[in-house]
């Protein structure tokens, strides 16, 4: 089997060789301990890391449903520990200047008003050309014969806006002036729909992709009432376009506990849970056991197993077996492995991954890496 | 007699001009400052504080209600200075910890705690564990509330828990502890007096730690 192949199996529930190989990635900070720890100075990136740890490759076309342009990301102001900057959002935040990974201190964000909306929803028009790379026919006739998954970026409903308004603003809004809510995410849908549909006629995509970041380790930021007025109509406009598609496959990534957002989830089409931060309240067993197959599950290991140790991670994978089994479920770390997590303990982690499902071991990691810097070096020469 | 129970739906279903405009009304009926607070809004938010428990009300329900506390608020503070007639539970001082940027969790936890009657003394983001002691060494201090998103600044609450221990402080003040990654299994291994799972069980905490639980 190929990794497309492979990867749509496992999702549809059917047999396959093995599972995918997938991890999320790293914080940047991950990389600078790793270094020291024995990771190759070379791989500092999230992209640089997935060659090097061999995982399946997975894409997702390069078109852009958000912001365009985005704003240009510049530093405002800093002190010894701290750097305020524009975001590529257009939020003025407060980020640590070493590079530490923390969620920013954010201090001002650019939708405030109906005024600020209509100035920013310039930024929305679906009709701007730049939202497709000028060499998109060539990378179409690229896809055609491909080996891996290739899917599409569609957005957000709740999380751009929070973004974009600030979390308090954002949940207060929904009570004074839910019209307003309404019609941005009105907006938004129409123009996720509307940039889509060139992708859609031109590649047979293999799933799609929300992001939203709405829940709080105790559960939604916003009630499942609201959520179902708000957003479940706008979701179910976009998931029946992409099955019209033959798009099958749609997922959410979204932290947090998201029990009670699932089966609203599901309702309006998107079938798919990403990254299942167990320690944040979401369990992929009890997700599979409260809705079984309808719900498909990308994660679910828990990271603070990783930096626990290897009896940790041994119970932690052999608790996902079953899971695995059931099919629909590709188990990996779920967020980014944060820097407490030893390198020693993320290669004794993959390799029991490996080793519980059958994923066969890439060569050497040390061989390969050599190999490539050998080829780099005679390409160059 | 003044009926204070509007006054307390008011600040339930958050209606701020409802909450400010009944506070005037029972002050010019001769109700004092210290009554409409404990017997008119506190009420109020401890019915919140239950319907978020419950699952009745999620975040921007209680981002309302305390909007229309805070209205109500505004006209009493200055009245309830003045005439000392209500003293806080108990003064809370809340930061999230060293290296944590994150404030959206420690703001729902000190608007709680303000809801519930105690003095909040919020020391913002990225506090360090000398920003604690020297709040704790000031005096009127109960509690340390710290707050941490990510594993890797938990370790500050630790080191913060050694920090007041060093400075002789550990005994004059409680210490409570909640974040994403934080368990009450961390907050016992830290030390911690104790831990709250959300904003609303972090006042119920706040009180347990002080001997008030109600």
């Amino acid at each position: 089997m190929n990794d497309r192949e492979r990867w749509l199996a496992t999702m549809h529930g059917e047999p396959v060789d093995h599972i995918p190989d997938e991890e999320f990635g790293y914080w940047d900070d991950t990389f600078t301990i790793w270094h020291k720890q024995g990771l190759p100075r070379e791989v500092k990136d999230n992209s640089i890391a997935d060659r090097f740890f061999c995982f399946s490759r997975r894409e997702v076309v390069p078109v852009n449903v958000g912001l365009s342009p985005r704003f240009r990301r510049r530093v405002l102001k800093e002190d010894e520990r701290h750097r305020l900057i524009i975001d590529e959002e257009g939020v003025e935040a407060v980020i640590h200047k070493d590079g530490s990974s923390s969620i920013p201190h954010f201090v001002r964000f650019p939708l405030q008003t109906r005024e600020d909306w209509k100035r920013l929803k310039r930024r929305l028009d679906p009709d701007d050309p730049r939202r497709y790379p000028v060499d998109w026919e060539w990378r179409v006739r690229q896809w055609k014969d491909r080996t891996y998954p290739l899917g599409i970026f569609v957005g957000s409903l709740f999380g751009w806006l929070r973004n974009w308004m600030g979390f308090e603003h954002i949940a207060v809004t929904f009570h004074d002036d839910p019209d307003w809510i309404h019609e941005m995410m009105e907006h938004i849908t129409d123009l996720i729909i509307k940039t889509i549909q060139r992708a859609l006629q031109d590649v047979q995509l293999d799933f799609a992709a929300f992001w939203e970041d709405m829940a709080f380790r105790n559960g939604p930021m916003i009630s499942p009432k609201m959520f179902r007025e708000f957003m479940v109509p706008r979701y179910k406009r976009i998931t029946d376009e992409l099955r019209r598609h033959g798009v099958d496959i749609v997922y959410v990534d979204c932290d947090g506990n998201i029990t009670e957002l699932v089966e609203l989830w599901l309702e309006a089409g998107v079938n798919t849970m990403f990254p299942l931060e167990v320690r944040g309240g979401s369990d992929p067993a009890l997700l599979r056991k409260r809705f079984g197959k309808a719900v498909k599950l990308l994660g679910g290991v828990d990271k603070t197993k990783l930096i626990e140790g290897k009896e940790a991670i041994r119970r932690e994978i052999a608790r996902l077996e079953p899971l695995v089994a059931d099919g629909g479920y590709i188990p990996h770390v779920d967020h980014r492995v944060p820097p407490d997590v030893t390198y020693e303990n993320y290669l004794y982690y993959l390799k029991v991954k490996r080793d519980a499902f059958g994923i066969p071991h890439p060569k050497c990691w040390e061989e390969q890496w050599a190999a490539a810097q050998q080829h780099l070096a005679r390409a160059v020469a | 007699m003044f009926d204070l129970t509007p006054l307390t739906e008011a600040v339930i279903v958050g209606n701020a001009p409802k909450a400010k405009e009944l506070t005037q009304k029972a002050l010019d009926a001769g109700v004092s400052p210290g009554t409409i607070l404990q017997e008119g809004l506190i009420p109020g938010m401890a019915e919140v504080g239950r319907r978020f428990e419950e699952r009745e009300y999620y975040v921007p329900e209680l981002l309302i209600a305390a909007r229309a506390m805070h209205a109500a608020l505004d006209i009493l503070r200055p009245l309830l200075t003045a005439s000392d007639e209500v003293q806080p539970l108990g003064t809370v001082v809340i930061g999230t910890v060293r290296g944590d940027l994150h404030d959206i969790g420690k703001n729902l936890v000190s608007m709680m705690l303000e809801g519930a009657g105690f003095e909040v003394r919020d020391l913002g983001i990225d506090v360090s564990p000398e920003k604690f002691v020297d709040a704790a060494r000031e005096g009127n201090c109960d509690i340390i509330a710290m707050s941490a998103l990510l594993t890797t600044t938990m370790p500050s609450m630790k080191l913060t828990i050694d920090a007041l221990k060093e400075a002789g402080l550990r005994d004059k003040v409680k210490v409570m502890i909640g974040g994403a990654p934080i368990t009450q299994e961390y907050a016992d291994q830290i030390g911690a007096d104790g831990y709250g799972e959300d904003a609303n069980q972090a006042v119920w905490v706040a009180k347990q730690l002080l001997g008030i639980a109600r």
